[in-house]
């Protein structure tokens, strides 16, 4: 099935979801649940993942609640993200939460607002500076930097028992911050890269960076890229012979960054990731896998699953009695879900997920298999 | 040269009044808080592409800096408010103070490079400070920028989203245009559009085409950098995007899509294009399919942009033409205007004009006629400035001006034409010769008035109205030595002026020279046509393969063996 056919059937499955939801009877109890996403610009992939998994969470909603929702695409830009919320928070109809941007620097345009208007911010973004300004009205349902980077440098270092590693990352905001992370880490476990090289977003050639990380003589090559840069380096990595092991950042378990790969070229590929629900794992697991295949005719992310699972905690908070922004905010606030990928709870400042873990490709399919799962990183859950 | 906004235009100019009204009641009475955010962030894009006008519509300069001005004011005022507290009363001129600073430093060497390099430059500065910003985390935030930035805090009151911002934001866009339309009319504008149009023909006429490049370039800049600091108050997030190309894309659109050079085109572009994603939205990404064609569409429809289209449906009443007005009194002729000695030019390794000396003097009308590709037209080049000489000296009215600039030796009294026409097409005749004054008046009502009173003396005063790209060959020459005599001139150097003429023609523009030379003013003429020129000059000077044939009375010209076998040939001559 060719991409543009593909994006064709997934935007006909979204319309007729949303159509289905917006032809929903009103009832005294109509809520909006905007899904405020980049789904254009190059955060397209991810961002039409946390679509999906939003609309496919809301489809569900408790009995008794009509569910308004319209999805919104932000772009790229924070300003585009802030007049999306306008748009959606701003019109005088009751919204009880917000599915919210993954990009980092959109979401931080928007947090003021969302202040403003007093509506919770579910969001997969892994910008770890979103949850840190103080502002009680964002929740994050994938794990930050802290605990994935966490998960990452361990199991380099614990699991693969690797001293040299060379480090390669975005020199965008998700890279600079899992670079810090990664570093720091690092540091902790007693490691100090022999490498580390920031490269830009639409570098086309990764070769160059590839030859001055091997004539480091690491050990292992610890990525943190994007998903079409992170094709990029594996595949000129494998097209030349580099038999080092690589570990990779949470682009590279999704199913569409697979795709762009030979499966002998993901041999000896691992990366760190909020879950992996084409891993399976479990039968709620699989029937979300089933679900999402039959409603967008793509394989489903971590991406996907966390705003699924932030989405359903909103709603289990709606059927639970919260009839109000603050009261869901609340809800999310001091409650404890048990999602498809984990259990959420949050430390104090918005941050749910708290679990990684670790998967592996064997050379011989795309789908990866869990390798290592890292739980409560972050000492929250009790 | 296209007019400004309003220039005779009162149908539009109703128009424009009526949608700017129409806007305003929306923003009253029928606007949400959405609706006022659109309407807010089309001000701040309104005010950059006004400031894009300038250096592109009016200087016609493809400067792809405006989106790093914006950026770099975007980060000034939000480094300053997030970081250090300062209120907009003080960060608004210091994010006006760092692109202006900017544009200054970059602008003398890059606005030296022609139209894509410099397009391409300007795009080199936008890349550099984005890397800045991305790569210097402890003062910008790095990738991820800083938040925590306050809303528009003026005086110490913070002016609260919506309807006040949206107010401040267009208050500020309505003297910002102002500003920029009164420009754009005015002398300043006239000799930016001058310089757009062609450059060479600019410097020609005394006006110092880098110091109005560069005025330009810096003017954008502020108005870049007035948008950058109000879009970071309005985003409350100032990060790397804003130094990104998209900015600069969506400047460009609204520039281009509203009408080039027109500060109406700019707001009406910028309404548009800013609403026009927001209609869409609901599609997803099937809205850049929409976007895409309805750009498309405009463009096609539109060419010259939609005031561009208004104008065209609703075109100008014919203005009133100026009274003449007397040019003021020349200074009294020098002995010699002109004097040429060893001049030497060479491009790669031919020699163009290879030691020809010369003088023009006072009420002299002396020849220099040559076989193709003899050096005639690369002296003048020379004389004029628009070539500078490998060897010699060239003195105008007895001063040296061998190392001066073009606009500096017009100044000194050296008025041209050129071989081909280089009339602006989309002036009026009055407006084109009216040019040739700018550099000398006080306002373009002086110019046009004393730009009148050359065409009644020509007697062409006529086609004052009439756009130069529709004038026959005859009165294009004459246009021409209309424009080159507003100049008042001590030397005056002529192309070719009789190419094309009829006999009649000829006799006239004949009668105007003499009648010139005879108020004392020196005349360099080039001509093919000996039966014009022969009668005419007072000398004449032959050239061959750059070197001097012969220089002598006109009579002699026909007798001389070497002219004969080089230039005239055994028949004599036309």
């Amino acid at each position: 099935m060719t991409i543009l056919r593909r994006t064709v059937r997934a935007t006909a499955m979204t319309g007729a979801l949303l159509a289905a939801l917006a032809a929903t009877p009103a009832t005294a109890a109509d809520f909006g649940f905007p899904v405020l996403v980049p789904v254009t610009g190059f955060l397209s992939l991810e961002g039409t993942s946390q679509r999906n998994g939003a609309v496919l969470a809301l489809r569900k909603a408790p009995a008794g609640i009509g569910v308004r929702s319209t999805v919104i695409d932000t772009g790229t830009s924070p300003e585009t993200a802030v007049t999306a919320l306008d748009r959606a928070a701003g019109g005088g109809d009751p919204v009880l939460a917000v599915a919210a941007s993954m990009l980092g620097t959109q979401m931080l345009a928007m947090l003021p607002l969302a202040k403003e208007y007093g509506v919770p911010l579910v969001t997969v973004s892994g910008t770890a500076s979103i949850t840190e300004q103080g502002n009680p009205w964002v929740f994050r349902f994938f794990p930050g930097d802290a605990v994935t980077k966490a998960a990452h440098a361990r199991y380099v270092v614990e699991e693969l028992g690797k001293r040299r590693p060379a480090v390669i990352h975005q020199t965008t905001a998700y890279g600079q911050s899992g670079q810090a992370h990664l570093k720091a880490e690092f540091e902790r476990l007693g490691v100090r890269p022999v490498f580390e090289e920031g490269v830009d977003a639409s570098a086309k050639d990764l070769l160059p960076v590839i030859t001055k990380a091997l004539a480091a003589e690491p050990d292992v090559l610890v990525l943190h890229l994007h998903s079409a840069p992170t094709a990029l380096f594996i595949r000129q990595a494998a097209a030349h012979g580099v038999t080092l092991p690589v570990v990779a950042g949470s682009a590279m378990h999704q199913p569409s960054t697979a795709a762009l790969l030979d499966p002998a070229e993901l041999k000896g590929v691992c990366a760190e990731t909020a879950a992996s629900p084409v891993s399976g794992g479990s039968p709620a697991v699989e029937a979300f896998t089933a679900e999402y295949r039959a409603a967008f005719g793509t394989e489903p992310d971590a991406f996907a699953l966390g705003q699924y699972d932030g989405m359903r905690m909103v709603l289990d908070a709606v059927a639970g009695g919260a009839r109000t922004p603050d009261a869901v905010r609340a809800a999310l606030s001091a409650g404890r879900h048990e999602g498809l990928a984990m259990t959420y709870r949050s430390d104090g400042k918005g941050n749910m997920a708290h679990s990684a873990v670790i998967v592996c490709y064997d050379g011989r399919s795309r789908v990866p298999a869990i390798a290592k799962r890292y739980d409560d990183v972050t000492g929250v859950l009790k | 040269m296209r007019r400004g906004l309003g220039g005779g235009l009162p149908w539009a100019g109703l128009l424009y009044a009526a949608g700017a009204a129409a806007l305003c009641l929306y923003a009253l009475f029928g606007a949400t808080p959405y609706g006022l955010r659109v309407l807010t962030v089309a001000g701040v894009y309104a005010l950059a592409a006004i400031g894009f006008q300038i250096v592109f519509g009016l200087a016609g300069a493809l400067s792809l800096a405006q989106g790093a001005f914006f950026g770099l004011g975007a980060y000034a005022s939000g480094i300053l408010s997030s970081q250090f507290g300062w209120d907009f009363a003080a960060t608004l001129p210091a994010a006006l103070a760092v692109p202006l600073l900017v544009a200054l430093v970059v602008g003398l060497p890059v606005l030296r490079l022609e139209s894509h390099y410099f397009a391409l430059a300007t795009l080199g500065i936008a890349q550099i400070l984005l890397l800045a910003a991305v790569n210097l985390p402890a003062l910008t935030g790095g990738a991820n920028g800083l938040a925590g930035v306050p809303g528009v805090v003026l005086f110490g009151r913070t002016v609260p989203r919506g309807l006040p911002l949206a107010a401040l934001v267009w208050g500020i866009v309505a003297v910002g245009g102002l500003l920029a339309w009164r420009l754009s009319v005015g002398r300043w504008g006239r000799a930016l559009t001058l310089v757009r149009d062609d450059p060479m023909v600019a410097a020609t006429l005394g006006l110092d085409v880098g110091r109005l490049r560069l005025g330009a370039f810096a003017l954008s800049a502020l108005f870049g950098g007035a948008a950058g600091a109000l879009a970071v108050h309005t985003q409350r997030v100032v990060s790397p995007e804003v130094l990104e190309f998209p900015v600069m894309v969506t400047i460009l659109t609204v520039a281009v899509v509203g009408g080039r050079g027109r500060v109406a085109g700019a707001v009406l572009g910028a309404v548009l294009l800013l609403h026009l994603p927001e209609w869409l939205r609901g599609l997803e990404r099937g809205y850049l399919l929409v976007y895409g064609a309805a750009l498309l569409l405009t463009i096609v429809l539109a060419p010259h942009g939609l005031t561009g289209l208004v104008e065209r449906l609703l075109p100008a009443r014919a203005r009133p033409l100026p009274a003449p007005r007397p040019l003021p009194e020349p200074a009294a002729p020098h002995t010699e205007p002109l004097r040429v000695e060893g001049l030497r030019k060479a491009f790669g390794g031919v020699w163009a004009v290879d030691g020809v000396s010369l003088a023009v003097p006072r009420g002299a009308i002396l020849g220099l006629i040559g076989p193709n590709g003899s050096g005639k037209t690369t002296l003048i080049n020379l004389v004029s400035g628009l070539e500078r000489a490998d060897a010699g000296r060239v003195l105008v009215a007895g001063r040296y001006a061998t190392a001066l600039r073009a606009d500096a030796r017009a100044r000194l009294g050296v008025a041209r034409s050129f071989q081909a026409g280089a009339l602006p097409a989309a002036a009026t005749v009055l407006e084109a010769v009216a040019a040739a004054r700018l550099e000398r008046s006080r306002g373009v009502a002086e110019a046009e008035g004393q730009g009148m009173a050359v065409l009644h003396r020509l007697g062409i005063a006529d086609h004052a109205a009439t756009l130069c790209g529709g004038l026959p060959a005859g009165l294009r020459r004459r246009v021409e030595l209309a424009r080159a005599l507003a100049r008042q001139p001590a030397v005056l150097l002529l192309d070719e002026p009789a190419a094309g003429l009829t006999d009649a023609e000829k006799r006239e523009l004949a009668a105007h020279l003499r009648a010139l030379a005879g108020e004392g003013l020196g005349i360099l003429l080039v001509e093919h046509d000996m039966g014009f020129l022969l009668p005419l000059a007072t000398r004449v000077v032959v050239l061959d393969q750059g070197r001097t044939l012969y220089d002598g009375p006109p009579q002699g010209v026909r007798q001389d063996r070497r002219v004969v076998a080089a230039y005239l040939g055994e028949g004599g001559g036309a």
